[in-house]
Protein backbone atom coordinates (compact mmCIF):
# COMPACT_ATOMS: atom_id res chain seq x y z
CA UNK A 1 0.00 0.00 0.00
CA UNK A 2 1.67 2.75 -0.98
CA UNK A 3 2.35 6.09 1.63
CA UNK A 4 -0.68 8.39 0.62
CA UNK A 5 0.40 11.85 -0.71
CA UNK A 6 -2.51 13.95 -0.62
CA UNK A 7 -5.43 12.96 2.16
CA UNK A 8 -7.83 14.78 2.39
CA UNK A 9 -11.13 14.33 5.12
CA UNK A 10 -14.35 15.76 4.55
CA UNK A 11 -13.12 18.91 3.81
CA UNK A 12 -15.58 21.90 3.03
CA UNK A 13 -14.86 25.68 2.02
CA UNK A 14 -17.75 27.97 1.52
CA UNK A 15 -17.36 31.62 0.00
CA UNK A 16 -20.23 33.34 0.47
CA UNK A 17 -23.36 31.69 -0.42
CA UNK A 18 -21.02 29.50 -2.88
CA UNK A 19 -19.89 26.42 -1.84
CA UNK A 20 -16.22 26.19 -3.82
CA UNK A 21 -15.17 22.40 -1.81
CA UNK A 22 -18.15 20.47 -0.65
CA UNK A 23 -17.57 17.80 1.80
CA UNK A 24 -14.32 15.80 -0.50
CA UNK A 25 -12.73 12.98 0.92
CA UNK A 26 -9.94 12.21 -1.26
CA UNK A 27 -7.00 10.05 -0.56
CA UNK A 28 -4.34 10.65 -3.59
CA UNK A 29 -0.69 8.55 -4.04
CA UNK A 30 2.58 9.52 -5.21
CA UNK A 31 3.21 10.17 -8.89
CA UNK A 32 1.45 12.55 -11.74
CA UNK A 33 -1.98 13.31 -10.54
CA UNK A 34 -4.31 15.32 -13.01
CA UNK A 35 -7.55 17.54 -10.83
CA UNK A 36 -9.24 17.96 -13.64
CA UNK A 37 -12.44 19.82 -13.93
CA UNK A 38 -14.69 22.99 -15.56
CA UNK A 39 -13.87 26.38 -14.41
CA UNK A 40 -14.88 27.04 -10.50
CA UNK A 41 -15.05 23.51 -10.01
CA UNK A 42 -13.13 23.95 -7.06
CA UNK A 43 -9.39 22.96 -8.33
CA UNK A 44 -7.89 26.00 -7.52
CA UNK A 45 -9.81 26.43 -3.75
CA UNK A 46 -8.27 22.74 -3.33
CA UNK A 47 -4.80 23.37 -4.64
CA UNK A 48 -4.61 26.60 -1.98
CA UNK A 49 -6.12 24.61 0.76
CA UNK A 50 -3.47 21.94 0.28
CA UNK A 51 -0.49 24.79 0.48
CA UNK A 52 -2.12 26.08 4.08
CA UNK A 53 -3.12 29.63 2.00
CA UNK A 54 -6.97 28.87 3.02
CA UNK A 55 -8.40 27.12 6.23
CA UNK A 56 -11.10 24.69 5.28
CA UNK A 57 -14.75 25.10 6.77
CA UNK A 58 -14.82 21.74 8.00
CA UNK A 59 -12.70 18.40 7.57
CA UNK A 60 -9.27 18.07 7.50
CA UNK A 61 -6.25 17.74 4.84
CA UNK A 62 -2.72 16.54 4.68
CA UNK A 63 0.48 17.01 2.31
CA UNK A 64 3.20 14.77 1.69
CA UNK A 65 2.28 13.83 6.15
CA UNK A 66 1.83 17.46 7.10
CA UNK A 67 -1.30 19.41 7.98
CA UNK A 68 -1.15 22.91 5.74
CA UNK A 69 -3.44 24.21 8.29
CA UNK A 70 -1.56 23.17 11.66
CA UNK A 71 2.05 23.54 10.12
CA UNK A 72 1.83 25.65 7.02
CA UNK A 73 5.52 26.25 6.51
CA UNK A 74 6.14 22.14 6.75
CA UNK A 75 4.09 22.01 3.88
CA UNK A 76 5.34 24.97 1.89
CA UNK A 77 8.94 23.92 1.96
CA UNK A 78 8.17 20.66 0.17
CA UNK A 79 6.24 21.51 -2.56
CA UNK A 80 6.40 23.83 -5.59
CA UNK A 81 3.57 25.91 -6.52
CA UNK A 82 2.56 27.43 -10.64
CA UNK A 83 -0.54 29.99 -9.65
CA UNK A 84 -2.47 29.83 -12.66
CA UNK A 85 -2.71 33.73 -13.22
CA UNK A 86 -0.05 36.23 -14.51
CA UNK A 87 2.60 36.67 -10.94
CA UNK A 88 5.71 37.58 -12.30
CA UNK A 89 7.63 40.56 -11.75
CA UNK A 90 7.84 42.51 -15.00
CA UNK A 91 10.85 44.38 -13.55
CA UNK A 92 13.35 40.98 -12.85
CA UNK A 93 15.01 39.20 -15.63
CA UNK A 94 14.48 35.51 -15.82
CA UNK A 95 17.51 34.30 -14.30
CA UNK A 96 16.79 37.04 -11.67
CA UNK A 97 13.14 36.14 -10.50
CA UNK A 98 13.74 32.78 -10.34
CA UNK A 99 16.96 32.79 -8.29
CA UNK A 100 15.39 35.11 -5.84
CA UNK A 101 12.38 32.61 -5.48
CA UNK A 102 14.78 30.28 -5.08
CA UNK A 103 16.07 32.20 -2.22
CA UNK A 104 12.89 32.59 -0.50
CA UNK A 105 12.28 28.68 -0.99
CA UNK A 106 15.29 28.56 0.77
CA UNK A 107 17.97 27.96 -1.08
CA UNK A 108 21.67 29.39 -0.17
CA UNK A 109 22.11 32.72 -2.81
CA UNK A 110 25.01 29.99 -4.70
CA UNK A 111 22.91 27.63 -4.97
CA UNK A 112 19.43 29.16 -5.97
CA UNK A 113 21.65 31.09 -8.85
CA UNK A 114 22.81 27.68 -9.87
CA UNK A 115 19.66 25.82 -9.92
CA UNK A 116 18.25 29.09 -11.37
CA UNK A 117 20.07 28.21 -14.65
CA UNK A 118 19.53 24.65 -14.62
CA UNK A 119 15.65 24.84 -14.64
CA UNK A 120 15.47 27.79 -17.19
CA UNK A 121 17.75 25.62 -19.84
CA UNK A 122 15.44 22.64 -19.14
CA UNK A 123 12.58 25.12 -19.50
CA UNK A 124 14.09 25.95 -22.81
CA UNK A 125 14.75 29.98 -21.59
CA UNK A 126 19.07 29.19 -21.17
CA UNK A 127 18.90 31.96 -24.56
CA UNK A 128 16.35 34.66 -22.97
CA UNK A 129 16.91 34.16 -18.84
CA UNK A 130 18.62 37.63 -19.18
CA UNK A 131 16.06 39.54 -20.59
CA UNK A 132 13.43 41.54 -18.52
CA UNK A 133 10.62 39.45 -17.60
CA UNK A 134 8.29 42.18 -19.10
CA UNK A 135 9.68 41.27 -23.00
CA UNK A 136 8.73 37.82 -22.87
CA UNK A 137 6.11 36.11 -24.15
CA UNK A 138 2.87 34.34 -23.02
CA UNK A 139 4.76 31.02 -23.32
CA UNK A 140 7.73 32.07 -22.11
CA UNK A 141 6.14 33.60 -19.24
CA UNK A 142 4.36 30.01 -18.90
CA UNK A 143 7.68 28.23 -18.79
CA UNK A 144 9.83 31.03 -15.90
CA UNK A 145 5.95 30.05 -14.07
CA UNK A 146 7.03 26.51 -14.27
CA UNK A 147 10.69 27.35 -13.61
CA UNK A 148 10.72 29.33 -10.51
CA UNK A 149 7.98 26.23 -9.59
CA UNK A 150 10.70 23.30 -9.22
CA UNK A 151 13.99 25.44 -8.75
CA UNK A 152 14.09 24.47 -5.25
CA UNK A 153 13.86 21.01 -6.34
CA UNK A 154 10.35 20.13 -4.52
CA UNK A 155 9.00 16.22 -3.80
CA UNK A 156 5.72 18.13 -4.71
CA UNK A 157 4.27 20.54 -7.06
CA UNK A 158 1.08 21.81 -7.31
CA UNK A 159 0.70 23.24 -11.88
CA UNK A 160 -2.69 25.38 -11.93
CA UNK A 161 -3.75 25.28 -15.62
CA UNK A 162 0.43 25.16 -16.86
CA UNK A 163 -1.36 25.11 -20.67
CA UNK A 164 -3.36 28.24 -20.46
CA UNK A 165 -3.40 31.10 -22.77
CA UNK A 166 -0.68 28.77 -24.97
CA UNK A 167 -1.05 27.93 -29.01
CA UNK A 168 -1.21 24.44 -29.74
CA UNK A 169 2.46 23.85 -30.25
CA UNK A 170 3.01 25.95 -26.94
CA UNK A 171 0.90 24.20 -24.85
CA UNK A 172 2.38 20.81 -26.51
CA UNK A 173 5.85 21.87 -25.02
CA UNK A 174 4.28 22.55 -21.88
CA UNK A 175 3.40 19.66 -21.95
CA UNK A 176 6.18 17.70 -22.86
CA UNK A 177 8.01 19.46 -19.95
CA UNK A 178 5.86 18.03 -17.51
CA UNK A 179 6.22 14.57 -19.00
CA UNK A 180 10.06 15.00 -18.33
CA UNK A 181 8.89 16.10 -14.67
CA UNK A 182 6.81 12.85 -13.71
CA UNK A 183 9.86 10.90 -15.46
CA UNK A 184 11.81 12.39 -12.44
CA UNK A 185 11.94 9.72 -9.41
CA UNK A 186 10.67 10.43 -5.87
CA UNK A 187 8.80 13.10 -7.44
CA UNK A 188 5.04 14.07 -7.79
CA UNK A 189 2.89 16.86 -9.27
CA UNK A 190 -1.15 17.50 -9.32
CA UNK A 191 -1.71 18.97 -12.99
CA UNK A 192 -4.81 21.23 -12.26
CA UNK A 193 -6.52 21.91 -15.56
CA UNK A 194 -9.78 22.62 -17.48
CA UNK A 195 -8.64 20.97 -20.46
CA UNK A 196 -9.26 17.81 -19.49
CA UNK A 197 -7.45 16.40 -22.99
CA UNK A 198 -4.04 17.56 -20.94
CA UNK A 199 -4.25 15.07 -18.53
CA UNK A 200 -4.67 12.30 -20.66
CA UNK A 201 -1.43 10.29 -21.58
CA UNK A 202 0.18 12.89 -18.73
CA UNK A 203 -1.32 11.72 -15.67
CA UNK A 204 -1.34 8.11 -13.60
CA UNK A 205 -4.06 9.35 -11.02
CA UNK A 206 -7.18 11.72 -11.45
CA UNK A 207 -9.31 13.23 -9.02
CA UNK A 208 -12.26 14.73 -10.66
CA UNK A 209 -14.49 17.63 -9.41
CA UNK A 210 -17.36 19.35 -10.69
CA UNK A 211 -19.26 21.98 -8.68
CA UNK A 212 -16.68 21.42 -5.73
CA UNK A 213 -18.18 17.24 -5.42
CA UNK A 214 -15.57 14.55 -6.23
CA UNK A 215 -16.89 13.10 -9.36
CA UNK A 216 -14.32 10.67 -9.58
CA UNK A 217 -11.17 9.66 -8.49
CA UNK A 218 -8.42 7.08 -8.30
CA UNK A 219 -5.66 5.63 -11.04
CA UNK A 220 -6.42 6.29 -14.53
CA UNK A 221 -6.35 2.99 -15.81
CA UNK A 222 -8.42 1.75 -13.10
CA UNK A 223 -11.35 4.41 -13.94
CA UNK A 224 -11.13 3.74 -17.63
CA UNK A 225 -11.18 0.14 -17.32
CA UNK A 226 -14.11 0.62 -15.31
CA UNK A 227 -15.64 2.20 -17.90
CA UNK A 228 -14.27 0.39 -21.19
CA UNK A 229 -17.04 -1.87 -23.07
CA UNK A 230 -19.92 -0.10 -20.80
CA UNK A 231 -22.42 2.03 -22.35
CA UNK A 232 -24.22 4.89 -20.58
CA UNK A 233 -27.76 6.32 -20.73
CA UNK A 234 -29.19 9.32 -19.63
CA UNK A 235 -33.21 9.05 -19.29
CA UNK A 236 -35.88 11.37 -18.36
CA UNK A 237 -38.97 9.75 -16.42
CA UNK A 238 -39.26 6.90 -13.77
CA UNK A 239 -35.52 4.90 -13.12
CA UNK A 240 -36.79 2.14 -11.07
CA UNK A 241 -39.69 1.02 -14.06
CA UNK A 242 -37.17 1.87 -16.68
CA UNK A 243 -34.88 -0.38 -14.66
CA UNK A 244 -37.32 -3.00 -14.38
CA UNK A 245 -37.69 -3.21 -17.81
CA UNK A 246 -34.05 -3.34 -18.57
CA UNK A 247 -33.68 -6.05 -16.49
CA UNK A 248 -36.98 -8.28 -18.28
CA UNK A 249 -35.18 -7.74 -21.63
CA UNK A 250 -32.03 -9.90 -20.05
CA UNK A 251 -29.89 -6.64 -19.17
CA UNK A 252 -28.38 -6.06 -15.97
CA UNK A 253 -28.15 -2.34 -15.76
CA UNK A 254 -26.30 -0.20 -13.20
CA UNK A 255 -27.51 2.77 -11.53
CA UNK A 256 -25.57 5.51 -11.26
CA UNK A 257 -25.66 8.92 -9.75
CA UNK A 258 -27.21 10.59 -12.72
CA UNK A 259 -27.29 8.33 -15.27
CA UNK A 260 -27.74 4.37 -15.93
CA UNK A 261 -24.52 1.72 -17.13
CA UNK A 262 -25.13 -1.21 -18.80
CA UNK A 263 -22.92 -3.78 -20.94
CA UNK A 264 -24.93 -4.38 -24.63
CA UNK A 265 -23.81 -6.49 -26.45
CA UNK A 266 -23.83 -6.09 -30.47
CA UNK A 267 -26.95 -5.89 -31.74
CA UNK A 268 -29.05 -5.15 -27.90
CA UNK A 269 -29.00 -1.72 -28.43
CA UNK A 270 -33.19 -2.22 -29.62
CA UNK A 271 -33.57 -3.62 -26.20
CA UNK A 272 -33.22 -0.02 -24.43
CA UNK A 273 -35.35 1.95 -26.12
CA UNK A 274 -37.74 -1.35 -26.05
CA UNK A 275 -37.24 -0.84 -22.34
CA UNK A 276 -38.06 2.87 -22.60
CA UNK A 277 -40.76 3.20 -24.27
CA UNK A 278 -42.36 0.29 -21.75
CA UNK A 279 -41.35 1.76 -18.84
CA UNK A 280 -42.54 5.22 -20.38
CA UNK A 281 -39.03 7.34 -19.85
CA UNK A 282 -37.29 9.60 -22.63
CA UNK A 283 -33.72 8.10 -23.59
CA UNK A 284 -31.92 11.44 -23.24
CA UNK A 285 -28.79 10.10 -24.38
CA UNK A 286 -27.06 6.68 -25.18
CA UNK A 287 -23.59 6.24 -26.03
CA UNK A 288 -19.91 4.03 -25.32
CA UNK A 289 -17.85 4.86 -22.55
CA UNK A 290 -14.65 6.22 -24.02
CA UNK A 291 -11.36 5.30 -22.92
CA UNK A 292 -10.19 9.02 -22.04
CA UNK A 293 -10.32 11.49 -18.97
CA UNK A 294 -12.37 13.53 -20.92
CA UNK A 295 -14.83 10.80 -21.92
CA UNK A 296 -14.85 9.49 -18.23
CA UNK A 297 -15.25 13.08 -16.96
CA UNK A 298 -18.44 13.70 -19.29
CA UNK A 299 -19.49 9.97 -18.68
CA UNK A 300 -20.25 11.05 -14.69
CA UNK A 301 -20.72 14.63 -15.14
CA UNK A 302 -24.37 15.72 -15.19
CA UNK A 303 -24.74 17.44 -18.51
CA UNK A 304 -27.48 19.94 -19.29
CA UNK A 305 -30.63 18.44 -20.37
CA UNK A 306 -31.88 20.66 -23.74
CA UNK A 307 -35.64 22.03 -23.66
CA UNK A 308 -38.20 19.69 -24.76
CA UNK A 309 -39.33 21.96 -28.05
CA UNK A 310 -43.21 20.61 -27.28
CA UNK B 1 10.29 16.74 -29.03
CA UNK B 2 11.71 14.37 -25.94
CA UNK B 3 13.20 16.31 -22.91
CA UNK B 4 15.17 15.34 -20.27
CA UNK B 5 14.53 15.80 -16.57
CA UNK B 6 16.32 19.14 -15.17
CA UNK B 7 19.82 18.60 -13.35
CA UNK B 8 21.33 20.24 -10.88
CA UNK B 9 24.64 21.50 -11.05
CA UNK B 10 24.23 22.25 -7.55
CA UNK B 11 23.33 19.41 -5.27
CA UNK B 12 21.37 18.60 -2.46
CA UNK B 13 21.27 21.73 -0.07
CA UNK B 14 20.46 22.72 3.41
CA UNK B 15 17.69 24.99 3.30
CA UNK B 16 18.22 28.26 4.63
CA UNK B 17 16.33 29.58 7.97
CA UNK B 18 13.32 32.16 8.04
CA UNK B 19 15.75 35.41 8.91
CA UNK B 20 17.79 34.54 5.35
CA UNK B 21 13.98 34.24 3.04
CA UNK B 22 13.21 38.03 5.00
CA UNK B 23 16.31 39.34 3.88
CA UNK B 24 16.16 37.72 0.64
CA UNK B 25 13.08 39.59 -0.03
CA UNK B 26 14.23 42.79 1.64
CA UNK B 27 17.32 42.83 -0.51
CA UNK B 28 15.03 42.42 -3.45
CA UNK B 29 12.83 45.27 -2.34
CA UNK B 30 14.91 47.71 -1.59
CA UNK B 31 16.85 47.60 -5.10
CA UNK B 32 13.50 46.94 -7.02
CA UNK B 33 12.86 51.11 -5.04
CA UNK B 34 15.60 52.48 -6.03
CA UNK B 35 14.51 53.64 -9.16
CA UNK B 36 14.54 57.40 -10.20
CA UNK B 37 12.22 58.87 -8.21
CA UNK B 38 13.80 57.35 -5.04
CA UNK B 39 17.32 58.28 -5.74
CA UNK B 40 16.35 61.63 -6.88
CA UNK B 41 13.93 62.63 -3.87
CA UNK B 42 16.67 60.67 -1.48
CA UNK B 43 20.08 62.99 -3.53
CA UNK B 44 17.92 66.11 -2.92
CA UNK B 45 16.88 65.58 0.36
CA UNK B 46 21.13 65.14 1.30
CA UNK B 47 21.60 68.55 -0.44
CA UNK B 48 18.57 70.29 0.86
CA UNK B 49 19.65 69.16 4.39
CA UNK B 50 23.18 69.55 3.88
CA UNK B 51 23.25 72.64 2.81
CA UNK B 52 20.67 74.57 5.21
CA UNK B 53 22.73 72.78 8.20
CA UNK B 54 26.23 74.14 7.16
CA UNK B 55 25.06 77.18 6.08
CA UNK B 56 23.14 77.98 9.04
CA UNK B 57 25.64 76.82 10.75
CA UNK B 58 28.40 78.98 9.08
CA UNK B 59 26.23 82.23 10.05
CA UNK B 60 25.74 81.23 13.26
CA UNK B 61 29.56 80.92 13.99
CA UNK B 62 30.19 84.63 12.80
CA UNK B 63 27.74 85.83 16.37
CA UNK B 64 28.84 83.17 18.63
CA UNK B 65 29.82 79.48 19.15
CA UNK B 66 27.16 76.97 17.22
CA UNK B 67 24.82 74.90 19.53
CA UNK B 68 23.30 71.88 18.49
CA UNK B 69 19.90 73.76 17.80
CA UNK B 70 21.70 75.36 14.81
CA UNK B 71 21.76 72.09 12.88
CA UNK B 72 18.02 71.63 13.83
CA UNK B 73 16.81 74.58 11.36
CA UNK B 74 16.02 72.34 8.74
CA UNK B 75 13.13 70.83 10.41
CA UNK B 76 11.55 74.24 11.17
CA UNK B 77 11.02 74.29 7.03
CA UNK B 78 8.47 72.47 5.57
CA UNK B 79 10.74 71.71 2.65
CA UNK B 80 12.14 69.05 4.70
CA UNK B 81 8.54 66.78 5.70
CA UNK B 82 7.77 67.22 1.51
CA UNK B 83 11.06 65.72 1.05
CA UNK B 84 10.13 62.94 3.15
CA UNK B 85 6.59 62.72 1.68
CA UNK B 86 8.50 61.74 -2.16
CA UNK B 87 11.06 59.62 -0.23
CA UNK B 88 7.91 57.71 1.58
CA UNK B 89 5.93 57.60 -1.43
CA UNK B 90 8.48 56.18 -4.06
CA UNK B 91 9.86 53.76 -1.74
CA UNK B 92 6.80 52.84 0.19
CA UNK B 93 4.15 53.80 -1.98
CA UNK B 94 4.46 50.27 -3.89
CA UNK B 95 6.08 47.98 -1.80
CA UNK B 96 3.14 45.74 -1.01
CA UNK B 97 0.77 47.34 -3.99
CA UNK B 98 2.34 46.70 -6.40
CA UNK B 99 2.85 42.25 -5.24
CA UNK B 100 -0.79 42.59 -5.10
CA UNK B 101 -1.59 44.01 -8.23
CA UNK B 102 0.69 41.76 -9.95
CA UNK B 103 -0.44 38.99 -7.81
CA UNK B 104 3.14 37.76 -6.85
CA UNK B 105 2.08 38.09 -3.46
CA UNK B 106 0.59 34.53 -3.80
CA UNK B 107 4.00 33.02 -5.11
CA UNK B 108 5.84 33.97 -2.02
CA UNK B 109 3.12 33.36 0.52
CA UNK B 110 3.34 29.45 -1.28
CA UNK B 111 6.59 29.24 -0.18
CA UNK B 112 7.79 28.56 3.70
CA UNK B 113 6.94 32.19 4.60
CA UNK B 114 4.39 33.62 7.10
CA UNK B 115 2.67 36.88 5.99
CA UNK B 116 4.19 38.68 8.72
CA UNK B 117 7.66 37.83 7.66
CA UNK B 118 6.94 39.19 4.34
CA UNK B 119 5.16 42.76 5.72
CA UNK B 120 8.29 42.29 7.65
CA UNK B 121 10.57 42.43 4.92
CA UNK B 122 8.71 45.02 3.21
CA UNK B 123 9.03 46.82 5.90
CA UNK B 124 12.76 46.46 6.28
CA UNK B 125 13.19 47.63 3.01
CA UNK B 126 11.26 50.59 2.82
CA UNK B 127 12.09 51.35 6.26
CA UNK B 128 16.15 51.43 5.04
CA UNK B 129 15.42 53.78 2.38
CA UNK B 130 13.31 56.40 4.47
CA UNK B 131 15.98 56.10 7.08
CA UNK B 132 18.35 56.82 4.67
CA UNK B 133 16.42 59.94 3.84
CA UNK B 134 15.83 60.74 7.30
CA UNK B 135 19.18 60.27 9.11
CA UNK B 136 21.74 60.11 6.28
CA UNK B 137 21.50 63.41 5.58
CA UNK B 138 21.94 64.88 9.32
CA UNK B 139 25.08 63.08 9.51
CA UNK B 140 26.39 63.89 6.63
CA UNK B 141 25.59 67.57 7.75
CA UNK B 142 27.10 66.62 11.40
CA UNK B 143 30.52 65.41 9.27
CA UNK B 144 31.06 68.20 7.02
CA UNK B 145 30.56 70.58 9.80
CA UNK B 146 32.77 69.31 12.09
CA UNK B 147 35.28 69.00 8.90
CA UNK B 148 35.06 72.39 8.11
CA UNK B 149 36.07 72.90 11.75
CA UNK B 150 32.31 75.29 12.56
CA UNK B 151 31.37 73.15 16.05
CA UNK B 152 33.12 71.79 18.98
CA UNK B 153 32.94 67.80 19.18
CA UNK B 154 29.92 68.36 21.68
CA UNK B 155 27.83 70.10 19.96
CA UNK B 156 28.68 67.73 16.87
CA UNK B 157 27.87 64.47 18.77
CA UNK B 158 24.43 66.42 20.30
CA UNK B 159 23.40 67.31 16.76
CA UNK B 160 24.10 63.80 15.92
CA UNK B 161 21.96 62.59 18.27
CA UNK B 162 19.34 64.67 17.45
CA UNK B 163 19.40 63.82 13.89
CA UNK B 164 19.25 59.69 14.89
CA UNK B 165 16.66 60.32 17.29
CA UNK B 166 14.75 62.54 15.16
CA UNK B 167 15.66 60.41 12.11
CA UNK B 168 14.39 57.37 12.97
CA UNK B 169 11.11 58.03 14.77
CA UNK B 170 10.31 59.77 11.37
CA UNK B 171 11.31 56.65 9.68
CA UNK B 172 9.03 54.44 11.80
CA UNK B 173 6.20 57.03 11.20
CA UNK B 174 6.74 57.08 7.72
CA UNK B 175 7.11 53.63 7.01
CA UNK B 176 4.18 52.77 8.63
CA UNK B 177 1.63 55.02 6.96
CA UNK B 178 3.51 54.31 3.55
CA UNK B 179 2.95 50.35 4.60
CA UNK B 180 -0.71 50.84 5.36
CA UNK B 181 -1.39 52.96 2.86
CA UNK B 182 0.07 50.73 -0.05
CA UNK B 183 -1.90 47.64 1.65
CA UNK B 184 -5.40 49.35 0.53
CA UNK B 185 -4.93 49.18 -3.09
CA UNK B 186 -3.11 47.70 -5.93
CA UNK B 187 -2.00 50.47 -7.96
CA UNK B 188 1.56 52.43 -6.27
CA UNK B 189 0.09 55.55 -7.92
CA UNK B 190 -3.10 55.60 -5.75
CA UNK B 191 -1.30 55.17 -2.46
CA UNK B 192 1.47 57.58 -3.21
CA UNK B 193 -1.25 59.93 -3.74
CA UNK B 194 -2.76 58.68 -0.60
CA UNK B 195 0.37 59.53 1.43
CA UNK B 196 0.27 63.03 0.41
CA UNK B 197 -3.30 63.53 0.83
CA UNK B 198 -3.27 62.34 4.26
CA UNK B 199 -0.63 64.31 5.75
CA UNK B 200 -1.73 67.47 4.33
CA UNK B 201 -5.19 66.65 5.50
CA UNK B 202 -3.69 66.31 9.17
CA UNK B 203 -1.63 68.90 8.69
CA UNK B 204 -3.73 71.43 7.75
CA UNK B 205 -6.73 70.65 9.19
CA UNK B 206 -4.84 69.89 12.65
CA UNK B 207 -3.83 73.42 12.21
CA UNK B 208 -7.30 74.46 11.73
CA UNK B 209 -9.17 72.90 14.09
CA UNK B 210 -6.69 73.19 16.57
CA UNK B 211 -6.74 77.22 15.85
CA UNK B 212 -10.64 77.27 16.13
CA UNK B 213 -10.99 75.26 19.12
CA UNK B 214 -7.58 76.12 20.93
CA UNK B 215 -7.74 72.48 22.06
CA UNK B 216 -3.71 71.51 23.26
CA UNK B 217 -4.43 68.07 22.28
CA UNK B 218 -5.74 68.57 18.47
CA UNK B 219 -1.79 69.31 17.20
CA UNK B 220 -0.80 65.79 17.95
CA UNK B 221 -2.88 64.91 15.22
CA UNK B 222 -0.21 66.96 13.10
CA UNK B 223 2.74 64.29 12.28
CA UNK B 224 4.93 67.23 10.78
CA UNK B 225 3.80 69.44 14.27
CA UNK B 226 5.00 66.09 16.26
CA UNK B 227 8.13 65.59 13.60
CA UNK B 228 9.34 69.36 14.88
CA UNK B 229 8.61 69.04 18.37
CA UNK B 230 10.76 66.00 18.41
CA UNK B 231 13.12 67.55 16.65
CA UNK B 232 13.42 70.15 19.16
CA UNK B 233 13.43 68.23 22.24
CA UNK B 234 15.89 66.24 20.17
CA UNK B 235 18.55 69.24 19.56
CA UNK B 236 17.73 70.68 22.82
CA UNK B 237 15.52 74.30 21.76
CA UNK B 238 13.55 74.89 24.55
CA UNK B 239 9.73 76.32 23.06
CA UNK B 240 8.48 76.92 19.93
CA UNK B 241 6.29 74.10 19.46
CA UNK B 242 2.98 73.23 20.73
CA UNK B 243 3.15 69.60 21.51
CA UNK B 244 5.18 67.71 24.22
CA UNK B 245 8.31 66.45 22.69
CA UNK B 246 8.81 62.74 24.37
CA UNK B 247 4.41 62.79 23.88
CA UNK B 248 4.99 63.51 20.28
CA UNK B 249 7.85 60.58 19.71
CA UNK B 250 5.19 58.59 21.44
CA UNK B 251 2.76 59.47 19.12
CA UNK B 252 4.66 59.27 16.01
CA UNK B 253 5.76 55.97 16.70
CA UNK B 254 2.99 54.60 18.00
CA UNK B 255 1.18 55.23 15.32
CA UNK B 256 3.95 53.60 13.04
CA UNK B 257 3.31 50.62 14.84
CA UNK B 258 -0.16 51.02 14.77
CA UNK B 259 -0.51 51.39 11.00
CA UNK B 260 2.47 48.75 10.38
CA UNK B 261 -0.58 46.38 12.10
CA UNK B 262 -3.13 47.60 10.22
CA UNK B 263 -1.16 46.66 6.89
CA UNK B 264 -0.78 43.12 8.36
CA UNK B 265 -4.59 43.15 9.00
CA UNK B 266 -5.38 44.36 5.77
CA UNK B 267 -2.78 42.01 4.08
CA UNK B 268 -4.70 38.88 5.46
CA UNK B 269 -7.84 40.47 4.26
CA UNK B 270 -6.41 40.89 0.88
CA UNK B 271 -5.47 37.07 0.89
CA UNK B 272 -8.90 35.86 1.00
CA UNK B 273 -10.80 38.42 -1.04
CA UNK B 274 -8.13 37.50 -3.67
CA UNK B 275 -10.37 34.17 -4.20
Amino acid sequence: MPVALIEVNGVSKRFGTVEAVSNLSVELSPGSIGLVGPNGSGKTTLIRLLLGLLSPDSGNLSVLGCDPQRDPLGVRGQVGYMPEHDCLSPDLSGIGFVAHMGRVSGLPKEVAISRAHDVLEFVGLAEERYRKIREYSVGMRQRVKLAQAIVHDPPLCFLDEPTAGLDPSGREEMLELLRALGRLPNHSFVLSTHLLHDADGLCDQVLMLDAGHCIASGPVRELIASHEGESVIRIQGDTDRFLASLLQHGLTPKPMDREIRVELAPGTTRAVFESAAEAGVQVRYLGRSVATIEGLFLARVELPVPEDPT
Amino acid sequence: MSISAPRYAAGPSARTGPASRILAIASREFFRRARAATLLSVALTFFVVVTSVVVTVIFASFLRAPTAGDFESVYESPVWPFLMLIVAASAGAGSLAEDVGDRSISLYLSRPIRLVDYVSAKTIACGSWLVIATVGPGLTAVAVTGALGYASASVLLAALLGFVATGFVAAIFFTGLALALSSLTNRALYSGVAIFGVILVLYIGGSVVAGITGNIYVPYANPIENIRSVAHGAFGVSGGTATDPASSALTLVGSGVVLWVFALWRMRRVEVVSE
